[in-house]
C-alpha cells in the first residue's frame, strides 16, 4: 500500500470540505454572526492541509482496492474531524467530545444532537451543520468523484469502496454514469424540495437547510422543536414525500424520471419498502388513536410523519414519541432497524436485505417441506446467488450484534435499557432519535462523554456498513 | 513543481496557520481586554453606586428613628449626610446608563426617593410614642422599602449584565485559545506528513541514486532510477543516467 496516494486523495476530500466551510463562512459573514472566524479559520486550515499533498504527490495511474478502502475510511474520519473544528472554536456547548459527536452525526446523516438550544446557534454554524448532512448523505467520496473531472480508474475503485455493496449490484452503469445519476438525482431532489418548502411558507434559509437534511435523510433541524416548530401540515407533507423519495434507489428514480416510470413501481424492493411503511403507519395510527390523539386525522398525520421519518432514517420529528404507547414504539424501532432501500441516502439494515431475509425464510420453510426441491430466491427477474444471500444475512446478524454490544456498553454506563437500545439502534441505522432520554424531541446532551464516543463509533460503523471500518481498523490482523 | 517551491510551500502553509491563529488570538485577547474594561466601567460602577444608595438609605432610616426617639439634631445630621451620599450615588448611576432599560430603573429610584424624602420635612411631631411608631410603620417604612427594592432591582440588572459579560468573556477566552491549539495540532500533523513526503520524494530517490551510482562503479551497469516527480531529483536522475551512459561509451 502507498500511504502517499491515500494522503493525496484524502487531500481532495479535505479541499472539498474546505469549499463548503468557505460557503458557510460567507453566509456567516453576510449575517455578521459569531461563527465567521471559526468557520473561516477551519476552512483555511482544512484547505491548506488538503492542498499540500495534492501538489506534492503526483497523481497515480491506478489505485489498489486496499488503498481505496483506506482513502474512503480516512476521508470519512478526517471529514468528521475537520467538521468538528468550527464547533470546537465557536465554544458554547461544544466540548471536543460534543463537537466530534455533532460532526459525526452530521456527516453520517444520523441527526442526533447534543445541543439543547439549537436556536441560539449562529446562522453560519447552523448552515454548516446542515451542510455536513448534505455532503455526507450521498457519501463524501462519491460527491467528490462526481464533481471532480477525470478521476478515471480511481473513481471506479473509490466508488466501489464507498457505495453500499447492495447498491453497486443494482447500478448497472459505468462508474462515471453512476456518479452522474447520483449527483443529478441528489441535486434535483434538493432543489425541488427547497422550492416546495419555500412555497409552503418556510424562509429561504430554513427551506434549504431542511431540504439538505431531508434529501440526505439526516434530521438536523434549525428549530428546537424540529419540524413540529412549523406546525404546518403542508410543510410536513412535502417533507414526507421527499423523505420517501430519498429512501428509494437513486437509479430507479433516475429511470422513472427519464424513461421507464414503471421500473420504479415494478421493483419488488420499492413495493416492499412502500407496503411495509404503509402497514407501519396504519398500525401506529390505530395504536395512538384515542390514547394520544383524539381524531383519526391527527393520529394518521403524526403516525405517518414519524414512521416515514424513522423508516427512511431521517429522524425529523413532529411529535414526542417518548409518550406514545409501547406497541407504537416497537413498530418505530422496527423501522429504525430496517430503514429504506440500498442506493439511496438511507442507513439501517435496508429494505433490500430485509426482503432477502424474508424470502430466505420462506425458501427455508419450503425446503423443510420439500427437501429435494431446488429453490432459488429471486428479486424481480434476477436470481440472487447464494453468496449474496449469505452476505446479506451475515450483515443483518453483524448489525444486530453491534447494536446489542453498544446497548450493553451504554447500559453499563448507567443509561436505562430503552434509551441504550433505541439510542444504539438509531445510531447504527443513522436514524437519529431513539426513545427514553434520547427521544425525538430530546437530545443526547445528558449522556456521559464515553457514551457519546461509543455512539459516534456506532454511527460510523453504520454509515460505512460495518466491514469498511472493521477492515480499516483490523487490516493488519486480518490477512 | 520544483523541490524548492514544494519546501517553501510547506513552510508557508505552516507559517500561515500559525500566523492566522496568532492574529486571531491577539484580536480576541484585545476584545477580552475591552470587555473587562467595559465590565468595570459599566456594570461595576453602577453596582457600587447601588450599594452606596442602599447604605445611605439604611443610614437615613436610622436618622429618622433617632429623630422619632427625640434625638432631633443628631437624627437631622445623619439624614443630611446620608441624603448627600444617596443623591451622589444616584447621579453616578444616572450618568452610567449602559444597559437597555436602565434609565427606567434609575427614574423609578428617583421618583420613589422623592416621595420618601418628603416625609423627613414633616416628621410627626407632638404625638406620643405609640403614634410615632404607627406613623413610622405605616408611612415611612413602606416607602423606605419601595426605594430599597428599586435600588436592589438596579443592582440585580447590573449583576445579570455582569454575569452575561463574564460568560461572553469566557467564550472569548475559549475562542482566543482554540485557534492556537488547532494550529499547533495541525502543524504537528502537517510536519509529520511533510517529513514523510520529503523522505519519499527527496531522500529515498537520492539514496536510490547513490546506490545505483555505487553499483555502476562496481559493475559498470547503467544507472536506472525511477523518480515519480518531475522536479530537480528527476532531472538529477536523468543527468546521472546520461553521464553514466557516456562514461560507459568512453570506457
Amino acid at each position: 500500500m502507498r500511504p502517499q496516494i491515500v494522503i493525496r486523495y484524502v487531500g481532495f476530500v479535505l479541499l472539498f470540505n474546505a469549499l463548503f466551510l468557505f460557503l458557510s463562512a460567507i453566509l456567516s459573514g453576510i449575517n455578521m454572526d459569531s461563527a465567521l472566524f471559526p468557520l473561516l479559520y477551519s476552512a483555511v486550515v482544512t484547505a491548506l492541509l488538503g492542498v499540500f499533498p495534492i501538489i506534492f504527490v503526483p497523481g497515480p495511474d491506478y489505485i489498489h482496492n486496499q488503498e481505496g478502502l483506506y482513502i474512503v475510511v480516512s476521508g470519512w474520519l478526517l471529514s468528521c474531524l475537520v467538521g468538528a473544528l468550527p464547533y470546537i472554536m465557536w465554544g458554547g456547548p461544544f466540548t471536543f467530545t460534543n463537537a466530534w459527536f455533532e460532526s459525526v452525526s452530521g456527516f453520517t446523516t444520523t441527526g442526533s444532537s447534543i445541543i439543547s438550544d439549537i436556536e441560539v446557534l449562529p446562522v453560519g454554524l447552523l448552515f454548516w451543520r446542515a451542510t455536513t448532512h448534505w455532503i455526507g448523505g450521498i457519501g463524501i467520496i462519491v460527491f467528490m468523484l462526481a464533481v471532480l473531472p477525470a478521476t478515471g480508474h480511481a473513481a471506479m475503485v473509490l466508488s466501489k469502496s464507498e457505495i453500499s455493496s447492495l447498491a453497486v449490484e443494482n447500478f448497472r452503469y459505468r462508474t462515471r454514469k453512476t456518479l452522474h445519476i447520483l449527483l443529478v438525482v441528489y441535486l434535483g431532489l434538493t432543489v425541488l424540495e427547497s422550492i416546495g418548502l419555500l412555497l409552503a411558507g418556510m424562509n429561504l434559509f430554513d427551506a434549504v437547510t431542511h431540504a439538505f437534511a431531508t434529501i440526505a435523510t439526516g434530521g438536523f433541524s434549525t428549530r428546537n422543536l424540529n419540524v413540529a416548530a412549523f406546525d404546518n401540515a403542508l410543510i410536513e407533507l412535502i417533507i414526507m414525500v421527499f423523505m420517501i423519495l430519498s429512501g428509494i434507489h437513486f437509479a430507479l428514480i433516475f429511470l422513472a424520471m427519464t424513461e421507464q416510470a414503471k421500473r420504479l413501481w415494478n421493483s419488488s424492493i420499492v413495493q416492499y419498502y412502500l407496503v411495509s411503511m404503509g402497514a407501519g403507519i396504519l398500525l401506529v395510527a390505530i395504536n395512538i388513536h384515542g390514547r394520544v390523539y383524539e381524531g383519526w386525522l391527527a393520529a394518521f398525520r403524526y403516525a405517518a410523519f414519524q414512521v416515514i421519518s424513522l423508516g427512511t432514517s431521517t429522524g425529523f420529528a413532529t411529535a414526542d414519541t417518548a409518550i406514545w404507547p409501547g406497541f407504537a414504539m416497537l413498530v418505530l424501532i422496527f423501522f429504525t432497524l430496517q430503514c429504506a432501500c440500498a442506493g439511496s441516502t438511507s442507513g439501517g439494515i435496508k429494505a433490500d436485505r430485509m426482503l432477502i431475509f424474508w424470502k430466505s425464510f420462506v425458501s427455508q420453510f419450503r425446503k423443510l417441506r420439500h427437501p429435494k426441491a431446488v429453490i432459488s430466491i429471486r428479486l424481480d427477474d434476477t436470481v440472487i446467488e447464494p453468496p449474496v444471500i449469505e452476505a446479506g444475512l451475515l450483515y443483518i446478524a453483524l448489525y444486530l450484534i453491534v447494536v446489542f454490544i453498544s446497548t450493553l456498553v451504554l447500559a453499563f454506563m448507567g443509561i436505562d435499557a430503552l434509551s441504550a437500545f433505541s439510542g444504539s439502534a438509531a445510531a447504527m441505522g443513522n436514524v437519529g432519535p431513539g426513545f427514553g432520554t434520547v427521544s425525538s424531541l430530546a437530545n443526547f446532551s445528558l449522556l456521559p462523554a464515553a457514551a457519546k464516543w461509543v455512539l459516534s463509533i456506532v454511527m460510523l460503523l453504520g454509515r460505512l456498513e460495518i466491514f469498511g471500518l472493521l477492515m480499516f481498523v483490523f487490516h493488519r490482523f486480518i490477512r | 513543481m520544483k523541490i524548492r517551491s514544494k519546501i517553501l510551500l510547506g513552510f508557508l502553509i505552516l507559517a500561515t496557520m500559525l500566523a492566522l491563529a496568532g492574529a486571531y488570538s491577539i484580536f480576541e485577547f484585545r476584545l477580552i481586554g475591552t470587555s473587562v474594561q467595559n465590565l468595570l466601567d459599566d456594570n461595576y460602577r453602577s453596582i457600587t453606586a447601588a450599594k452606596t444608595m442602599i447604605e445611605a438609605l439604611e443610614r437615613e432610616d436610622s436618622g429618622l428613628l433617632l429623630m422619632l426617639s427625640g434625638k432631633w439634631k443628631e437624627g437631622r445630621e445623619t439624614i443630611r449626610s446620608a441624603d448627600g451620599a444617596f443623591r451622589g450615588a444616584l447621579e453616578t448611576a444616572g450618568n452610567n446608563l449602559t444597559i437597555d432599560g436602565e434609565l427606567n430603573y434609575v427614574n423609578a429610584i428617583r421618583n420613589r426617593y422623592k416621595t420618601y424624602a418628603r416625609l423627613w420635612d414633616r416628621p410627626v411631631d407632638g404625638a406620643d410614642q405609640q403614634g410615632k411608631l404607627k406613623w413610622y410603620l405605616t408611612e415611612v417604612h413602606p416607602r423606605f422599602m419601595n426605594v430599597k427594592t428599586a435600588v436592589q432591582s438596579l443592582m440585580d440588572l447590573n449583576d445579570d449584565a455582569m454575569y452575561d459579560t463574564a460568560s461572553v468573556l469566557k467564550n472569548r477566552a475559549h475562542r482566543a485559545i482554540m485557534p492556537g491549539i488547532i494550529a499547533i495540532l495541525s502543524a504537528l500533523a502537517f510536519t509529520i506528513v511533510f517529513n514523510f513526503f520529503i523522505n519519499i520524494y527527496v531522500v529515498n530517490p537520492i539514496i536510490s541514486l547513490k546506490r545505483a551510482i555505487d553499483h555502476f562503479m562496481e559493475t559498470n551497469e547503467p544507472v536506472r532510477v525511477t523518480v515519480e516527480t518531475r522536479d530537480e531529483i528527476h532531472e538529477l536522475a536523468a543527468s546521472v543516467s546520461d553521464l553514466t551512459s557516456m562514461a560507459r561509451i568512453s570506457r
